[in-house]
């Protein structure tokens, strides 16, 4: 059994009461209880739209992140559900240094690291592990099991001396739910979950203290979903681990997510804590999206409101004035052109209290219950 | 019964040996009823589809037993040129992903337009003006413009639903929907679903539809057959299976998933993973998986016993579907 990270570099553990209630009480209204680990502000990518071969000229861009903020606090999960192409992965690639922001700031642990290179990069980079979604192409096919999960050793030999790694490997296999004697099999040798477990593996080498982890379990059949589910809630337990988890099931999201953030295109539009958000959504969007959801219940079938949203997405090429989401809200009225929703508790929420007072981008925020 | 399939048997031949596929599924579907297959992949569940809309590949594949029932008579031992006649006329089928079913460099006014030619032989100005009517059925803003694009400048939405006004084209008794919606975002399959119900309810058609997701089949269908190592394990109502499943799979799938409902504990997980087709375990199939399994279960291939207790035609391939059920 790998031991947990030794805790010489982290300060005091935030138990379970060091778990956030509410999203409220922090200065942006965003934040967990207690000093995040992980911390993002006003975070912008966009990437030029180009035309022309020989002489590329700018055509416009397209806004796949258009300022997130949001904090992350020690052992907490925080889930990000938005359709597809609302911009979750890039704001995943960006925390893990795999794409370099066009705006904004990330601290982790108060520290900016936005546009830290070299040595400096590296150390942080250990803290903030990344999983990724498609568990068929995400591993080196020609690589050992063994020498995938070793590999982030490599680049930082410092955490485990070369005679040590085949027995840390092993201890991580073992964490992960595999067969240690495993160690000299390829990926093609194993099942989707079981990919995704070397995946998850290879994650905790560096014993890191974020995990960021993209679409891990959409790729997988719901039977083993669920192992790959239960197994990460184990780990964050065991290894107190601060997750962002990235999903477009919002069954899943809900199941494993302390606070949720719904992202649509470029934006987080609401968040907060499981019950603000699925019990007490106040965005006309994260309520379509909500009752969206088929519910495995026929019963439920009769006394659920739908809300079917009209119309596309639109392209992020090419986002609406005002409200980003005004062009399929049933609710849009002249402001919402004119003006830009702050993420913010709402002003009539912000008096009363209760789990309606929450973070909210819309100027005519109203409590709808959805889900059954 | 509009489709009443029984015992069929699929393999693939293949370099590596033989995959049964397919081991001994029946099941049937009404006029205006709506079937859900359901299963993990692998299952059979395309497989069977296949075999009724008779376009398996073979080979690799071949149908080495069972009869294909539609509307009285056996579509099996039919030459090609009639199961093509009864195909898009009497039954259709809509495929998951759209953008490789639809042809590319076609517009899809013509491909419409091409039911109505070739089937009813109409000219091809009446054929477009029906193409813009289905469109228009199915919800695409500005039909009358957008009938000459190429299915490309659609949104995933939106060619589904060119997928459903083509399946709908000439008024099929059966359609069979392969995970319609699987590679859709929710708000998006919400729409389609939508629109597919209505149009069921509307053209009173039998609905065969494949799917993965507890939570579409909830919503929509009439009976639930489940599918494990090519074989129907439960067959019931709706309503009943997600009460009182009577079968250890079902109700294993049941207490895996996550819900929206409720901020659950840990989930069940059914361990280990599903069979290799090349090497089915002996008796019962879900055997190595199953937390109920008994000696006999490891000899004995289990029958699609009859659920005698309930009052719904109800089935389970369990030998121990009582305790099941009860538990
Ligand atoms: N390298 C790139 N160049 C140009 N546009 C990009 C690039 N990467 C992403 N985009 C665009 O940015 C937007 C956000 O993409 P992103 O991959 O973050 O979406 P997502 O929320 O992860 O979607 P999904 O649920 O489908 O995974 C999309 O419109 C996408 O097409
Ligand atoms: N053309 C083919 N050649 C070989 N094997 C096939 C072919 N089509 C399907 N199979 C196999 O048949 C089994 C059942 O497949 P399928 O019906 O597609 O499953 P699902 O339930 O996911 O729809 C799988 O093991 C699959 O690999
Ligand atoms: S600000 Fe206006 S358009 Fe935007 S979500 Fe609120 S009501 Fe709808
Ligand atoms: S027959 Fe036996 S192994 Fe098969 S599902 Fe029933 S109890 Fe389990
Ligand atoms: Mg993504
Ligand atoms: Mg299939």
């Amino acid at each position: 059994m790998a031991e947990p990270r030794g805790g010489t570099e982290r300060g005091p553990q935030g138990g379970p009461e060091g778990k956030p209630t509410s999203a409220t009480g922090f200065e942006k209204g965003a934040g967990p209880a207690g000093e995040p680990i992980l911390e993002v502000s006003g975070l912008v990518k966009h990437y030029p739209l180009t035309r022309g071969i020989l002489i590329r000229k700018q055509i416009g861009s397209v806004k796949a992140v258009d300022g997130v903020d949001f904090a992350l606090g020690r052992g907490e999960t925080l889930g990000i559900v938005g359709e597809s192409g609302c911009g979750k992965s890039t704001v995943a690639k960006m925390l893990v240094h795999l794409e370099k922001p066009t705006a904004g700031v990330i601290r982790y642990k108060g520290q900016d690291i936005t546009r830290l290179s070299g040595k400096a990069l590296k150390a942080v980079r250990r803290n903030i592990q990344m999983v990724f979604q498609d568990p068929y192409t995400s591993l080196n096919p020609r690589m050992t099991v063994g020498d995938i999960i070793g590999e982030p050793f490599e680049i930082h030999p410092e955490v485990a001396p070369k005679g040590d790694r085949r027995r840390r490997v092993q201890d991580l296999l073992d964490v992960v739910g595999l067969n240690p004697e495993y160690v000299n099999r390829y990926p093609h040798q194993f099942s989707g979950g079981q990919r995704q477990r070397i995946g998850i593996a290879r994650g905790l080498a560096l014993r890191p203290e974020v995990i960021v982890a993209d679409e891990p379990v959409s790729a997988l059949d719901v039977s083993v979903q669920a192992q790959v589910i239960n197994l990460m809630d184990r780990l964050r337990t065991e290894f107190d681990l601060a997750f962002v988890f990235i999903a477009h099931d919002l069954s899943i999201v809900r199941h494993i997510s302390d606070r949720v953030g719904v992202m649509y295109l470029g934006r987080i539009v609401e968040i907060g804590t499981d019950t603000q958000i699925y019990d007490h959504p106040t965005h006309p969007y994260t309520q379509a999206l909500l009752s969206a959801v088929p519910v495995p219940d026929p019963a439920a079938r009769a006394n659920r409101e739908r809300i079917i949203l009209t119309g596309d997405v639109p392209s992020p090429t090419n986002i609406p004035s005002g409200c980003r989401f005004r062009t399929r809200c049933w609710k849009a009225r002249a402001r919402c052109a004119e003006e830009v929703p702050l993420l913010a508790v709402p002003e009539v929420f912000r008096e009363a209290g209760g789990p309606a007072a929450h973070d909210s981008a819309c100027h005519f925020a109203e409590e709808k219950q959805v889900v059954p | 019964m509009l489709l009443d399939v029984h015992d069929l048997h699929v393999e693939f031949h293949t370099r590596d040996g033989v995959a049964r596929a397919v081991n001994g599924v029946s099941y049937g579907v009404d006029e205006g009823e709506t079937l859900a297959v359901l299963g993990e992949s692998g299952s059979g569940k395309s497989v069977t589809a296949q075999a009724i809309m008779g376009i398996l590949d073979v080979p690799p594949g071949r149908i080495t037993g069972g009869e294909v029932i539609f509307k009285g008579r056996d579509l099996l031992p039919l030459k090609e040129e009639q199961r093509r006649k009864v195909r898009g006329a009497e039954m259709a089928m809509i495929f998951q992903d759209a953008l490789s079913s639809l042809n590319p460099v076609l517009s899809v006014g013509d491909q419409l337009g091409e039911m109505f030619t070739v089937h009813r032989g109409m000219s091809k100005k009446d054929a477009r003006a029906k193409a813009v009517e289905l469109m228009d059925r199915v919800r695409i803003p500005a039909a009358r413009e957008r009938v000459r694009q190429y299915p490309h400048q659609f949104s995933g939405g939106m060619r589904q639903r060119i997928m459903i006004a083509m399946a709908l084209a000439l008024e099929p008794a059966l359609i069979i929907a392969d995970e319609p919606t699987t590679a859709l975002d929710v708000t998006v399959q919400a729409q389609v679903m939508e629109l597919l119900a209505e149009l069921q309810r509307e053209y009173r058609m039998g609905l065969i539809l494949i799917t993965h997701d507890l939570g579409v089949v909830a919503d929509v269908a009439d009976r639930i057959a489940v599918m494990y190592a090519g074989r129907i394990v439960e067959s019931a109502p709706v309503h009943d299976i997600y009460k009182a499943p009577a079968h250890p799979y079902t109700r294993g799938l049941l207490d895996s998933i996550p819900r929206l409902d409720q901020k659950g504990r840990e989930l069940y997980a059914i361990k280990g993973l599903p069979p290799n087709l090349m090497d089915i375990p002996p008796g019962c199939a879900f055997h190595p998986r199953c937390p109920m399994a008994r000696d006999v279960c490891r000899t004995d291939e289990p029958p699609l016993y009859e659920v005698t207790e309930s009052e719904t035609d109800r089935g389970s391939a369990c030998h121990f579907w009582r305790e099941c059920l009860h538990g």
